[in-house]
């Protein structure tokens, strides 16, 4: 299979090598959140996944959640609840997201998944968040090494940094071929290959990026050109919505979601006492809305409008994303006012209903840029 | 079925409501400090370096009491915040876009504002749209979810000490906003007063235990105010020693909110505030709202020598921050406590706090005290999807399938 199909299958937390790593008899943790210190998970032998909803109907989720709550939340939980994450031995999530902290609730009681643990985030950078979040992952790596009988040294910590580093530099370097025009990578396909990273070993990960990006020079069946768009937004686990926008002639160069650009654009800092600079690196990574300030963020997007030369930027917010709600008509407001930035706001729901009359706004926006 | 109000609920919003946000509005004109406050936030630091704290969420609930916050909601949605937002912060955001004649003359401006994240995230959203738009700086508070138990014990020590080190350093910032110190002992006598506030309105609700209640839930969404937003000081004390003894004497009388007492109803989360009358219709019906987990959740005892840890332990363990099973063992020994029969679980559809998590109450509430619960969907604040006729033959419906106390 040509690699960047291959990317694609295995958006999944049943593929081949998360089947292999059981077959090994080794445990698999799903967690909900980017703020998740998977280096630590992932140095103790653990493969941490990403717990990802799909587009069906949420039937199961509807008994126990009402209608008000983010869809994509609700679709994990479904998931979940219809056995599809049976193969996790563990469920993590951060203090990121209320939706996520208060389906929590039914996880722990609704789900017979083995071990569930919470990490609390801190909302700030500060330097009294930074030791307040190292204390947290000391206490978050006891809790592994004691219910999973794992060792995780300082020295398999070390190792597992390069090796999450080394994948953080090759997606970027996959973006690089965003610069291009036409694109050499097109908006979906980079979203499934930031997708995919998340539910392999990273090594495995690594390497098939470097095939990808040894060969894609010679690629011949160029993404199409159109309108250069940034998207921004919290989660998307699929390429739809993109593939949506690239069907109306709108070309995605560039992302602020926190399954895109935010997973991996900062990485850690090798040189220091481990465990705290895994806790420096996700606490002052690209920020998520739930943070105390969202400037961090607005400059990211600001920075890859200029890097990108983006012509156009589409907000996302899911429905009943709180934090990204609030967001949405601040960064639109400074994208308009300082940068002269066209930009179109939709809400949306994770099922994609609804989805025609988002193409219709989608469509009308890129004619715009177009004139 | 004719209702006795309480002598001293009576003209509650003219004679202390409004005279807070007058005093406050003329406290920002004489050059005093005013400070947004978001509820969980430790209000008695401001009281005792005399900030004037002013609370959006109260402003928001007596838009919606005076019917105006619907158009207040729709000035925030066109500029473009989700009508699925909070309805407090869609309210109050709204209030800040040209809207005229609003009560009170609006909230005072903030010289800064105070947020934690105890209750929501959306607080911290919402304040720091807020902040933006004043460009005045934010403070916040940022508290560790406790999900490990209800029990203060629970609370690993390093987050107690996180707390603490943020409370320690944002007084510093105060301080400098302030240009005073903070009065150590000033704090101690807030404390002090906090406490009695608490204790008082703690034998409020202990009163409210007898057959036939003394105090429904519509007077207890006003009075809860002190304990919610001025619980360190003489005002709130001498008002909950008046109700306290106003509901002594109901209770030696025998004498309740209503004449013949069928049912006796918790209330989870918010009240319905552009639709209190709710609470009269259900009284109509002979059932009588006895307690409120909302009323439960304000009083903690403070430790005067150990001001900023008991501050800690305080709001960490509020429901409000904490995992399901504060809320159902709460409303588990309140229905035990309170002999009730009945409880109503209002959802509120800007919040996710609130709305997510019913449906397992129910479930547990029900398995511990054969208890059935009803799930009301509504919003606290805003009533374009509000439907009078429905909740009310849905609330009428479910008290039929209640076991009668009085046969």
């Amino acid at each position: 299979m040509e690699p960047l199909e291959l990317f694609k299958t295995l958006i999944s937390a049943d593929n081949e090598f998360t089947r292999e790593w059981k077959r090994r008899k080794k445990p698999i943790l799903g967690y909900a959140s980017s703020y998740t210190p998977e280096e630590i998970i992932y140095a103790g032998g653990i493969l941490p996944i990403r717990v990802f909803g799909s587009l069906e109907p949420s039937k199961l989720a509807d008994v126990y959640l009402p209608v008000n709550v983010c869809s994509f939340a609700k679709s994990c939980f479904n998931r979940a609840l219809k056995g599809e994450y049976s193969l996790l031995d563990a469920y993590v999530i951060s203090n990121s997201c209320d939706n996520q902290t208060k389906i929590y609730d039914f996880w722990r009681h609704c789900v017979p998944v083995n071990k569930t643990y919470f990490i609390n985030t801190p909302h700030s950078t500060t330097k009294r968040a930074l030791k307040f979040f190292h204390n947290e992952l000391e206490r978050f790596k006891k809790w592994l090494v004691k219910n999973f009988e794992v060792e995780i040294s300082a020295e398999n910590l070390k190792n597992t940094i390069k090796v999450y580093n080394e994948n953080r530099k090759l997606l970027k370097q996959i973006y690089e071929l965003r610069k291009r025009n036409p694109p050499l990578v097109s908006g979906s396909e980079a979203l499934e290959i930031v997708l995919s990273s998340m539910m392999i070993p990273k090594e495995e990960h690594n390497k098939l990026l470097r095939t990808l990006l040894d060969k894609i020079e010679k690629r011949e069946d160029l993404p199409k050109g159109g309108v250069r768009l940034l998207v921004s937004g919290s989660v998307m686990d699929n390429s739809e919505l993109l593939r949506l926008v690239e069907s109306v002639r709108g070309c995605v160069v560039a992302d602020d979601l926190c399954t895109g650009s935010r997973y991996f654009w900062n990485t850690v800092n090798e040189n220091e006492e481990p465990t705290k600079a895994i806790a420096e690196r996700y606490l002052h990574k690209i920020p998520c809305p739930f943070m105390s300030s969202s400037e961090g963020r607005f400059k990211h997007v600001m920075e890859m409008v200029k890097l990108f030369n983006v012509k156009g930027i589409i907000i996302f917010s899911l429905k009943f994303c709180d934090v990204h709600s609030f967001d949405a008509p601040i960064l639109a407001e400074e994208l308009r006012e300082n940068e002269g930035m066209p930009v179109l706001c939709l809400e949306w729901e994770h099922s994609l209903s609804g989805i025609a009359q988002l193409r219709t706004r989608i469509e009308a926006f890129i004619e715009m840029l177009e004139d | 079925m004719s209702e006795r109000r309480l002598e001293t609920l009576k003209g509650f919003y003219q004679n202390y409501v409004k005279p807070h946000y007058e005093a406050a509005h003329k406290a920002k004109d004489e050059g005093k400090l005013v400070a947004w406050v978001a509820s969980t936030f430790p209000v008695e630091i401001l009281l005792a370096m005399d900030i004037i704290p002013v609370w959006p969420e109260n402003y928001a609930s007596l838009c919606a009491a005076k019917k105006v916050s619907v158009p207040l909601c729709e000035l925030a949605e066109r500029k473009g915040f989700s009508k699925d937002l909070c309805s407090y912060a869609r309210c109050v955001l709204g209030s800040l876009f040209g809207a005229e004649d609003l009560p009170e003359g609006g909230i005072p401006k903030p010289d800064f504002l105070v947020v934690s994240t105890c209750a929501c995230d959306t607080h911290l959203k919402w304040f720091q749209a807020a902040s933006r738009m004043f460009k005045k700086p934010l403070f916040l508070l940022d508290a560790p979810y406790n999900i490990e138990s209800s029990d203060p014990k629970g609370l690993e020590d390093y987050y107690i000490q996180h707390y603490i080190s943020q409370l320690e350093n944002l007084i510093g910032l105060l301080e400098k906003q302030s240009g005073a110190k903070l009065d150590k002992n000033k704090l101690r006598e807030t404390l002090k007063l906090s406490n009695k506030a608490g204790e008082l309105w703690l034998e409020i609700q202990d009163y409210r235990k007898n057959i036939p209640a003394p105090m429904g839930a519509r007077e207890a969404f006003s009075a809860v105010y002190f304990m919610l937003c001025i619980p360190g000081t003489e005002q709130a004390v001498n008002f909950y020693e008046k109700l306290c003894n106003e509901l002594k004497q109901r209770v030696d009388e025998g004498v309740g909110v209503v004449e013949n007492e069928k049912y006796r109803l918790i209330w989870d989360n918010l009240p319905l505030w552009f639709d209190l009358q709710i609470f009269r219709y259900l009284e109509d019906l002979g059932a009588v709202v006895v307690a409120e987990t909302f009323s439960h959740i304000w009083a903690g005892s403070l430790d005067p020598s150990k001001p900023y840890e008991s501050l800690a332990r305080k709001y960490l363990t509020n429901m409000a921050n904490c995992s399901i099973e504060r809320r159902i063992e709460l409303i588990t020994e309140m229905i035990k406590d309170f002999r009730a029969n009945g409880v109503i679980l209002p959802t509120n559809w800007g919040c996710r706090m609130m709305s997510i998590g019913e449906t397992l109450v129910k479930e547990k509430v029900q398995e511990m005290t054969e208890v059935s619960s009803l799930i009301l969907d509504v919003d606290s604040t805003d009533w374009r999807s509000f439907d009078e006729y429905r909740v009310k033959t849905i609330l009428e419906t479910y008290l039929r399938t209640l076991n009668r106390l009085f046969g």
